[in-house]
């Protein structure tokens, strides 16, 4: 099930709300387990075994790993939890990946697995190994409670699409935690605005760039362009508005979770970008690889190998295509030159030229991501540059008269200017005016945003891949 | 900022809990008469249904498909995205003179058609088979479409068929051309021609085949319907207020036999379609497998055999008129073979009669044998 869809939006949570805030705080937690299992059920039956395997893995080595001091034992619990983690993350999700490239390179003809991939594994098995580690490191007490621990793993707003949630994050707030109105009517104003990120913004440049992929043979090069921004815009109002709506959600059961996107566009550097997209994730691999590896702390070429291998790494998460890992590196690289050369000379341009920099290099970025075929991306790339194509035709015109306000809106809304805007306003006398505005225009876009998922047929889940 | 948000949130929960209420007591209904498609019923659950996704995925278009006030969120929809600029809304254009259109796109399966066409003719060689693929509105009235709309020619597709057929042709896009502006060929919210584009192909297909071909000042014609919203409007609900109007061209004094597999009447028509939704159905009694139609008034014996989509339904009424008899078979619902049927019944003249649109996705036309 996803959040941004009317059963969701109008049975399983508010049925789900009802309970929660009616029964008593300690039947809270089994609450939210047995609909986190529903909601799970509702797309996966069959992977939930899996999920509460892996939970139940992590449980037991942290309650070992609160029980033996010595190093030696410590560290075969460790390296138990991380190995089978990987090994379920890598069996569903990149045995076939393997498989076919055996093939390709042995001319053989091993059968693939095809096994839908487990919705979320990439999120609840980084979670749970995330939290045998900091047991491990002493960053947090073993949790004793199975049915908590299993709450944390499955909790249905963060479960399928991230932020990833460290068990550090909310453990406190497993045992206690503040259910209020305000946090109530926080968290949902927090919902509605990713949910009109997704249904509004996302879904109607995901419809453009889809008509506009499906025939790129046939259009000219600015309306691939186009094509690209539009995609640029849809997965980060996608993937933004779904944190959004998990952040929310958090707030409503008395869970605050960490941010996971801070305007990203709107990066001077590929450096800053990662700093401000999927914040939760970068901060996985900062923490449980490139530190281990020796970060920075060590000589220039492992520093460099410790960036390759923590891009290649995060690529490689996004999905098991070659055109990730690519991505991956593509960034990587770009990293080690504007840490080792490029810095010193973007601190001297403009603004201006930095962010066309940043912007431009995050578009190519895109352009890989989207394509998992390789021949595909060459040809779509070749044409985007002008050749075969012309540069400008009919078609342009048509997609920027049909999508310019949308995607102007798009470009909008990825900046502060409205958060600015808002603080500007707050302390200002023309508060009334803007609450009123406010009010109104919350309403008038929930309906709208009900009509689109009423009558959408277009309502795609990018992270099933992840 | 707070207090901002807490009437954001109750008014939207009570908004939402309405919604939820509503929709649990609304009356279910089975067809979508606007949307001419039945609508989603509640799934039984089995294990592999749940298993392979279908009961949620069933469960799913159950919500949205029963969603109270369905037609007018639709509507909704078209209208924000109209304010916003676009005028291609779900594959539909929103053209001048309150004409809504289809987006053409390049055929799919035009080889794969014209492989089954001409052996269809090769297992009937000596018989004079025909054909006339329709353009529809998105070329003929290309010219109320928005500025640089984005469609592959039809023109192209038909004469790609046209060209590679071993049946013998017969072009109307000119002869659709040439009257666009006197007559209105098109409904404007509908995919289908009206009785007056129909009456321009019947009569390029008489000039072709010699038959002296009534001219329009010979029909009574009757307005039967100014109630008529049709297949483009349903897809985005976008301007009720302009309805279109539905002729019939009938002589004086015809006097014909219409026998329907289950039935047998006097008329080329069901006047009970005019008061539903689905008027174009009118014609023909919606879409049968087979029809045969006599026409009592002829003493010669010509027969013809026209293999069809809905395009002919309006096309034969006119063609009725010349021909002693007229069997109709649309091949998606007929579904044995036809080349038999000619041999049973003596046959020695085919039309195959289908619009450009429709064509590359019709199933029945796959059929043919």
């Amino acid at each position: 099930m996803v959040f941004s869809s009317i059963p969701f939006i109008f049975f399983f949570f508010p049925i789900f709300l009802i309970i929660y805030y009616i029964i008593p705080f300690k039947l809270k937690n089994i609450i939210l387990l047995i609909f986190s299992l529903i909601f799970y059920a509702w797309g996966e039956p069959v992977y939930i075994l899996l999920m509460i395997f892996s939970s139940l893995l992590d449980y037991t080595c942290g309650i070992l790993l609160g029980k033996y001091k010595k190093k030696k034992i410590r560290n075969l619990i460790l390296i138990e939890s991380i190995v089978i983690n990987l090994l379920l993350l890598s069996f569903f999700k990149y045995s076939d990946f393997l498989i076919e490239n055996i093939n390709n390179i042995f001319n053989l003809n091993i059968p693939l697995l095809n096994l839908p991939l487990p919705i979320g594994i990439s999120f609840f098995t980084f979670q749970t190994m995330s939290y045998t580690i900091d047991v491990y490191k002493h960053n947090v007490k073993e949790e004793k409670n199975f049915l908590n621990f299993m709450t944390y793993v499955s909790m249905f707003p963060q479960l399928i699409a991230g932020p990833i949630v460290r068990y550090e994050t909310v453990h406190e707030e497993l045992e206690k935690r503040e259910i209020n109105l305000n946090n109530f009517c926080n968290g949902f104003a927090r919902f509605l605005t990713g949910l009109f990120k997704k249904v509004l913004i996302a879904n109607t440049l995901g419809f453009l760039w889809v008509t506009i992929l499906d025939n790129f043979y046939d259009f000219s090069s600015l309306t691939l362009f186009l094509g690209v921004i539009s995609f640029s815009l849809q997965i980060y109002f996608d993937f933004s508005g779904y944190s959004d709506m998990a952040i929310g959600m958090g707030k409503m059961l008395g869970f605050n979770y960490l941010e996971n996107f801070n305007y990203p566009y709107i990066s001077k550097s590929i450096t800053e970008f990662w700093r401000r997209w999927h914040i939760s994730l970068s901060t996985f691999f900062k923490d449980y690889v490139y530190i281990p590896l020796g970060g920075n702390r060590c000589s220039k070429i492992k520093n460099i190998r410790n960036i390759l291998i923590v891009w290649a790494l995060t690529g490689f998460w996004h999905g098991a295509s070659w055109n990730f890992l690519i991505w991956g590196v593509y960034f990587g690289i770009i990293l080690i030159l504007e840490k080792f050369i490029l810095n010193k000379y973007l601190e001297k341009l403009p603004n201006f030229f930095k962010h066309i920099y940043a912007i431009l290099l995050i578009l190519i970025g895109w352009l890989i991501f989207s394509f998992e075929d390789m021949n595909m991306l060459i040809s779509f790339s070749k044409r985007l540059i002008g050749i075969n194509t012309a540069f400008i035709a009919s078609d342009f015109f048509f997609f920027i008269k049909n999508y310019f306000i949308i995607i102007l809106l798009g470009i909008i809304f990825s900046t502060p200017i409205s958060k600015i805007l808002k603080e500007k306003i707050n302390s200002a006398k023309y508060k009334g005016i803007y609450c009123t505005m406010a009010f109104i225009g919350s309403i008038i876009l929930f309906i709208v945003t009900i009509s689109f998922l009423v009558s959408d047929t277009y309502n795609p889940f990018l992270y099933f891949r992840f | 900022m707070e207090k901002l948000n807490k009437y954001i949130s109750i008014t939207i929960s009570l908004i939402i809990i309405t919604f939820s209420i509503w929709f649990i007591l609304i009356d279910k209904k089975e067809f979508s008469e606007n949307e001419f498609r039945y609508l989603e019923k509640w799934p039984t659950l089995t294990f592999d249904s749940f298993f392979e996704g279908e009961y949620i995925k069933n469960l799913e278009s159950y919500f949205t498909d029963h969603f109270p006030l369905r037609d007018n969120f639709v509507a909704l929809k078209t209208k924000v995205y109209y304010d916003l600029g676009q005028r291609l809304i779900n594959n539909v254009y929103i053209a001048n003179d309150n004409f809504l259109i289809n987006k053409f796109d390049k055929p799919q399966n035009s080889d794969k058609i014209i492989d089954i066409l001409n052996k269809f003719q090769a297992n009937n060689k000596d018989i004079n088979i025909e054909m006339i693929i329709s353009p529809t509105s998105t070329s003929i009235y290309s010219n109320l479409l928005p500025s640089d709309s984005i469609n592959y020619s039809e023109k192209d597709a038909i004469d790609y068929y046209y060209n590679n057929l071993n049946i013998n042709t017969i072009d109307i896009y000119n002869a659709l051309l040439e009257q666009k502006e006197n007559y209105q060929l098109f409904y404007k919210t509908d995919h289908h021609w009206t009785t007056y584009g129909a009456y321009f192909a019947y009569k390029k297909y008489c000039e072709v085949n010699n038959i002296e071909c009534y001219s329009i000042e010979d029909f009574n014609i009757e307005l039967v319907s100014n109630e008529f919203l049709g297949t483009t409007y349903s897809k985005i609900f976008w301007n009720k207020d302009s309805k279109d109007e539905i002729y019939a061209f009938n002589l004086n004094n015809s006097n014909f036999t219409v026998e329907y597999l289950n039935k047998t009447t006097n008329s080329l028509y069901n006047n009970e379609y005019l008061n539903k939704k689905d008027k174009y159905s009118y014609f023909l009694d919606n879409n049968q497998p087979l029809i045969k139609i006599t026409n009592n008034n002829i003493k010669n014996d010509n027969e013809i055999l026209i293999i069809k989509d809905s395009y002919a339904n309006t096309f034969i009424p006119l063609l009725a008129n010349n021909y002693k008899k007229i069997h109709v078979i649309d091949p998606r619902y007929y579904n044995l073979s036809i080349s038999e049927y000619i041999k049973e019944n003596n046959i020695n003249n085919v039309l195959l009669l289908y619009n450009i649109n429709n064509i590359d996705n019709d199933l029945g036309i796959l059929n043919i044998k």
